[in-house]
């Protein structure tokens, strides 16, 4: 027997197999991306104010226009695919193929986009929150955010894994060659290349891990004599110059001469530097109580590098001229404590949203407060204030990657996946352009349903972003 | 058409079938898109998970019962020894360990794979009179999403960091600093059951999807509604289940990598300290989104373990008794009504995470609500027993024992959908207790019989009977044996995580069980060896549920030798319907080859129709036409559709 | 479903407008978050609402027009309901007890964090 209804609908039901399929592929889904949005819903009105990192708003952080203009390419892609199934369902191929190309052409340009907004975060963008909660908006310079380390002696631990410091040596120190100081035994290797680093570490974690249990072994059973047997090597320390830059989030404890791994290595030598170099760019002091905000860490530091206080001059003044306006905008004097404490009035940016002004003083002028927050450009900017903040005043370094708060981690999971189903439904819809004309010659009304199920899952991931773009970029 | 009928066919038509060419080996039993060879993939290597995971089980209740002295056997194997202490004792971690995969394992990929996967897979279409799934090849890719799935399950165990050890939940933070001293945090055990989970999830997806369509359109002629068997309903509404309850903890899942991998701080909160140095993250988190997230999939999750169960049952019981099903529309709207209710109590597992007492209220009230579908269902199969000439074999005991054992562990759920009660009861014994006699003397009870009603239908050989009681009445009493001091222990406080079975806490385990010059104190003296008259204490009932687990994988092996004997030197069956049953599946060739059906199938009224008065035989398959001349048959009507 | 070519050529014009009517909107939905205040953005629960309107009216011209959910078969629709029913749910019932805390317990951790 043959599987019935794959190409013709059943009369009770008056559906074909594969739109049932889908539709319930769909109604998970619904609960996949539900279950996201829900997520986003807890987690920003579950943020506590001045406790929490503040949610910030879409329009504030976000560039509007890549997030605008894909939800026109994912409009039209949609008018595609519909367009492209009337045509095979009018027996027109060559009509098909234009419109289907046309689906597969906004693809790319969203993927594009996409691409463009997310290295703009990851690569342009940094926050360095400091230990009294004032946070420094701005671009990390020279990758300064990392621990700059003259190496010595590394000292490793064979019960954990392969350790993490070997992707940590600057590129230029070559193919370092590591000498075997102690935790060796005499067939050994006595000096080991980093390249084949990980290989050497594997094979003496094995016999560690071997040596180890036959000494168990042993003192379990009695046999072992106290100072004739020699106790398992589980440490190995081994010299090499190099110089590394060390992402302090491995890091458990560090001093000017050693570093501690949360992996149990231990890397001796010379502290370089350790001090972050920030282009300034914004100053966010939400989660400082207003009357505090002019006793601020972050003014301290800009005075130290800047020599002069006009950067907190101004922002205090814009700040205070702002509030004036919210007074009188609620014309009754009652103005909500939400209002005041909102985004727009601690939430600071030092440029002028169209990138050209030069310098810093041009925070003046309430005209551009409107529109400022919606654009964050990076490249192009002249005297700018570079900030040196020591690790010890930051509490936490991150680019506006994921890591960045609730809010990036959110908007790079629901996007992420949103691109992933992007790319997955274009790969299904490119198949049915490349090798769909096998299918339509044996039976055109057999890819009609084909490319009516690809597209009921294309309008479905168009569907999910005409969501996405207001809660993610606007709100 | 009879079912010697239908034999005969099978024979005279072996050779001209629409099967001319023989695919190869690898394409017929390994990459197959045959539903029955999937469903024995599926059965397979279900039940070697379930091995493994019981073998974890063994080993954590000799930690419990004999905390002071090295494991036997395992403690001179080097790989094992590297988690053991210098005295060959189990660690905390190691017992931290088996408990998380003990549960990932048993649920995940024991007991849901085999009644969804496998009975679902096998059975369902043959019942529905189809050729096979709505989507073959989608079936197979979920079969192999299921064993990459497990594969990846096991392989963390041979990773530096152990397999996960954040307990079956993988309740954040916990979960999300574990194994923080690996560098390389992708190769840990704990995110390995996050991707392992992710390809699970899928796995069920498709599989779910699959079974709806399958079931809504793949319906043979005149197979209506009301005329599918109670199995096929079951599994329609595990299918939406499944469908709808995974994503929401994909989505969990995805977070949780991101947590580990990516540093975000879905589940971490703002402050969180991690030993004694403050966690490098965002924070801003919720480590309760992830509770709501993973127990919204959690509780359906518990309807996908039972409802298959209910559903073989079901099918035996009418089987064997030689009437038809009490109650049957009833049960399916109660097993739908199931289905919609437990959506909506998962936070009866989280009334200790701080909700108010509105969020109690409600959730309590669906909890205790959703037990009147529970009691239907029990009940029905109950009174289907009533007034039966019933056959005792080895499938029927199963299934007879799986309701009491099912009631035991339904009722003594109850306290547990009170607040005030969970106070004293959460994360004890207790809980294991009930919730264990639902999944393991229950369902994997109805399992078991499954596999004893359907084997000859897959091999044309019957089980062997001697051996099937050999396997039924010690499962009995060793599950009893183990599940029953549970209670006791539990409400006297005895935490379920304590790898010593509770020694390190004197006020709670000395207390009194049972006087030592009781009747039972001096049989439990006299079987472990203890001096005479010594008092039995809470503690000591570890013994009994440690002995009963290891004797219980001792029963198992006659389950196993039946297994395989009969595959070869069982007795053969004389017709397609060794059991005289009803439903569709027993009108095919034996085994059924591939299509299924050697004609179309035609479906002439309800599933369960024994002992209609007047007929010649006691049962009335769904597949025999009505006769010209026979006595009124009282489906007829409903028939002419 | 379309199988005459009169109905194909209706549906053609019913997707061009759709198509036209979800631009329109899309700019609509960006006016509106940049108007509503005078002096920069502040997302107040009515610009939420009023974004989440747009969003929900899209995606239903969407959802109708172009998934054919103006005419679909009842089976669909049973699916569907079902869905919205258990997002609805999970939605409702995580905020629900995210609302609800015991008040007491909740301050006590927020102190201890400070």
């Amino acid at each position: 027997m043959e599987i019935p209804y794959e190409v013709t609908a059943r009369r009770d039901t008056g559906l074909y197999n594969a739109k049932i399929g889908v539709w319930l592929f769909l109604a998970s889904e619904v609960m996949l991306f539900g279950g996201l949005f829900s997520a986003y819903v807890f987690l920003r009105v579950g943020t506590q104010p001045g406790f929490d990192n503040p949610w910030p708003m879409g329009i504030n952080v976000q560039k509007i226009w890549p997030g605008f203009i894909n939800t026109l390419v994912l409009i039209a892609s949609s008018v595609f695919v519909v367009f492209a199934w009337v045509a095979l369902k009018e027996r027109k191929w060559q009509v098909f193929q234009r419109w289907m190309w046309g689906v597969i052409l906004c693809a790319v340009i969203f993927m594009g986009f996409k691409a463009y907004e997310y290295s703009d975060k990851l690569l342009n963008h940094h926050d360095v929150k400091l230990v009294d909660n004032s946070i420094l908006g701005g671009k990390i310079l020279d990758r300064t955010h990392k621990i700059r380390f003259a190496a010595e002696e590394v000292t490793v631990d064979f019960s954990g894994g392969i350790p993490g410091f070997i992707g940590e040596i600057d590129e230029d120190a070559g193919d370092v060659e590591f000498t075997v100081v102690e935790g060796a035994d005499e067939d050994d290797p006595k000096t080991v290349k980093l390249s084949q680093f990980k290989k050497w570490f594997s094979t003496q974690r094995r016999e560690a891990m071997a040596e180890a249990v036959a000494e168990k072994m042993k003192r379990r059973k009695g046999t072992w004599e106290e100072g004739k047997d020699e106790p398992a090597v589980t440490k190995a320390k081994l010299t090499a110059k190099f110089n590394m830059h060390v992402d302090p989030h491995y890091i458990v404890q560090r001093n000017e001469e050693t570093l501690n791994y949360r992996d149990r290595t231990t890397v001796k030598g010379k502290l370089i530097d350790d001090s972050i170099k920030l282009e300034l760019h914004n100053i966010n002091l939400q989660m400082i109580p207003m009357q505090q905000q002019d006793a601020v860490l972050a003014w301290k530091l800009i005075h130290e590098s800047t020599g002069n206080d006009d950067i907190k001059k101004q922002v205090l003044e814009t700040r205070d001229s702002r509030i004036e306006g919210i007074k009188k905008y609620y014309e009754d004097g009652v103005v909500p404590v939400k209002a005041l404490r909102g985004p727009y009035v601690n939430y600071h940016n030092l440029h002028d949203s169209h990138g050209h002004d030069h310098g810093h003083d041009h925070s003046h002028g309430d005209a551009h407060a409107g529109d400022h927050g919606s654009e964050e450009a990076g490249g192009g900017h002249h005297g700018e204030t570079i900030v040196t903040i020591p690790r010890d005043q930051a509490r936490f370094v991150t680019n506006h990657g994921p890591r960045a708060g609730t809010y990036y981690a959110i908007y790079f999971t629901m996007t992420g996946l949103h691109g992933l189903h992007v790319i997955g439904g274009a790969l299904v819809l490119a198949y049915f352009l490349f090798f769909g004309k096998r299918i339509y010659l044996k039976n055109p009304e057999h890819l009609a349903n084909r490319v009516e199920v690809g597209g009921l899952f294309w309008h479905f991931v168009d569907l999910v972003w005409i969501f996405l773009f207001p809660i993610m970029y606007l709100m | 058409m009879s079912a010697e009928a239908t034999l005969h066919d099978a024979t005279g038509h072996a050779h001209d079938g629409h099967d001319h060419h023989d695919p190869p080996f690898w394409k017929k039993y390994i990459f197959s898109t045959d539903h029955k060879v999937i469903g024995i993939q599926y059965g397979f290597t279900a039940l070697v998970f379930m091995a493994v995971g019981f073998f974890l089980m063994m080993v954590m209740r000799w930690s419990i019962a004999y905390p002071d002295r090295p494991v036997p056997f395992l403690a001179d194997l080097p790989w094992f020894q590297s988690w053991l202490d210098a005295d060959g004792k189990v660690t905390g971690e190691l017992y931290n360990m088996f408990g998380a995969m003990h549960g990932t394992i048993m649920i995940f990929l024991g007991v849901v794979p085999l009644a969804f996967g496998a009975f679902g897979n096998y059975v369902t279409p043959l019942q529905i009179g189809a050729p096979d799934m709505a989507f073959p090849r989608l079936n197979m890719a979920s079969y192999w999403c299921f064993f990459l799935g497990g594969v990846l399950m096991f392989v963390s165990f041979f990773l530096p960091s152990g397999a996960a050890k954040a307990g079956w939940t993988n309740y954040s933070p916990l979960a999300t600093t574990t194994d923080l001293g690996y560098a390389n945090q992708f190769w840990t055990g704990q995110t390995q059951w996050l991707f392992a989970m992710a390809l699970l999830i899928t796995s069920s997806l498709l599989g779910a999807v699959n079974f709806i369509a399958t079931i809504i359109n793949l319906r043979a002629k005149g197979m209506t509604w009301m005329r599918l068997p109670f199995f096929v309903w079951a599994m329609l509404v595990t299918g939406f289940l499944l469908l709808l309850a995974f994503p929401p903890l994909e989505v969990a899942a995805i977070m949780q990598i991101m947590d580990r991998l990516v540093g975000t701080s879905f589940f971490v909160p703002t402050g969180l300290n991690v030993a004694g140095q403050p966690f490098d993250v965002a924070g801003g988190g919720s480590p309760l989104l992830y509770q709501h997230l993973f127990w919204f999939l959690g509780h359906p999750e518990v309807y996908v373990l039972i409802l298959p169960a209910f559903a073989i049952v079901a099918e035996i019981i009418p089987c064997n008794t030689r009437r038809p099903l009490w109650g049957y529309k009833v049960m399916v709207y109660a097993a739908m009504v199931l289905g919609f209710l437990s959506f909506i109590v998962w936070a009866h597992h989280m009334y200790l995470t701080g909700m108010g007492t509105s969020v109690s209220t409600f959730f309590q009230t669906t909890t205790v609500l959703i037990s009147v579908p529970s009691v239907i269902l029990i009940t029905s199969l109950l009174i289907s027993l009533w007034g039966g000439s019933i056959r005792f074999n080895s499938a029927m005991l199963f299934a007879t024992a799986f309701i009491p054992m099912f009631g035991i562990g339904g009722l003594t759920g109850l306290p547990l959908a009170f607040n005030n009660l969970v106070l004293h009861l959460h994360d004890t014994y207790y809980v294991i207790g009930h919730f264990h006699y639902v999944v393991a003397p229950g369902t994997i009870f109805a399992l078991f019989a499954g596999i004893y009603h359907w084997f000859p239908k897959h091999t044309g050989r019957m089980m062997s009977e001697k051996l099937g009681q050999l396997h039924f009445w010690p499962s009995l009493i060793f599950m009893n044996g183990i599940f029953l001091p549970m209670f006791f222990q539990g409400m006297a406080g005895f935490h379920r995580r304590a790898f010593d079975g509770g020694a390190a806490y004197q006020q709670i385990s000395s207390q009194l069980f049972m006087p030592g010059d009781s009747v039972f104190g001096g049989i439990f003296n006299f079987l472990f060896g203890r001096a005479a008259g010594q008092d039995i204490l809470m503690i000591d009932l570890n013994l009994i549920m440690s002995a009963s687990a290891w004797l219980l994988a001792l029963a198992q092996i006659p389950f196993v030798i039946n297994l395989f004997i009969s595959v070869f030197n069982g007795k053969k069956v004389t017709s397609d319907n060794p059991w005289d049953a009803t439903t569709l599946e027993w009108a095919t060739p034996t085994p059924p080859p591939h299509g299924n059906f050697l004609t179309e199938p035609v479906t002439y009224r309800t599933a369960y129709e024994y002992s209609v008065p007047g007929a010649d035989e006691d049962f009335l398959p769904q597949f025999v036409p009505d006769k010209e001349t026979g006595a009124p048959e009282p489906a007829k009507v409903a028939a002419k559709h | 479903m379309a199988s005459s070519q009169e109905e194909l050529d209706r549906l053609k014009k019913s997707y061009v407008a759709v198509g036209a009517a979800l631009f329109v909107f899309t700019v609509v939905t960006v006016f509106t978050a940049h108007w509503w205040h005078p002096f920069g953005p502040v997302m107040g629960w009515r610009d939420v609402v009023l974004g989440l309107i747009i969003a929900t009216v899209k995606s239903s011209l969407v959802a109708l027009i172009f998934m054919h959910l103006n005419h679909e078969r009842g089976l669909v629709y049973k699916v569907l309901t079902f869905t919205f029913y258990f997002f609805l749910g999970l939605m409702a019932l995580t905020l629900f007890a995210l609302f609800d805390p015991i008040p007491e317990a909740f301050d006590a951790i927020q102190n201890a964090l400070r």
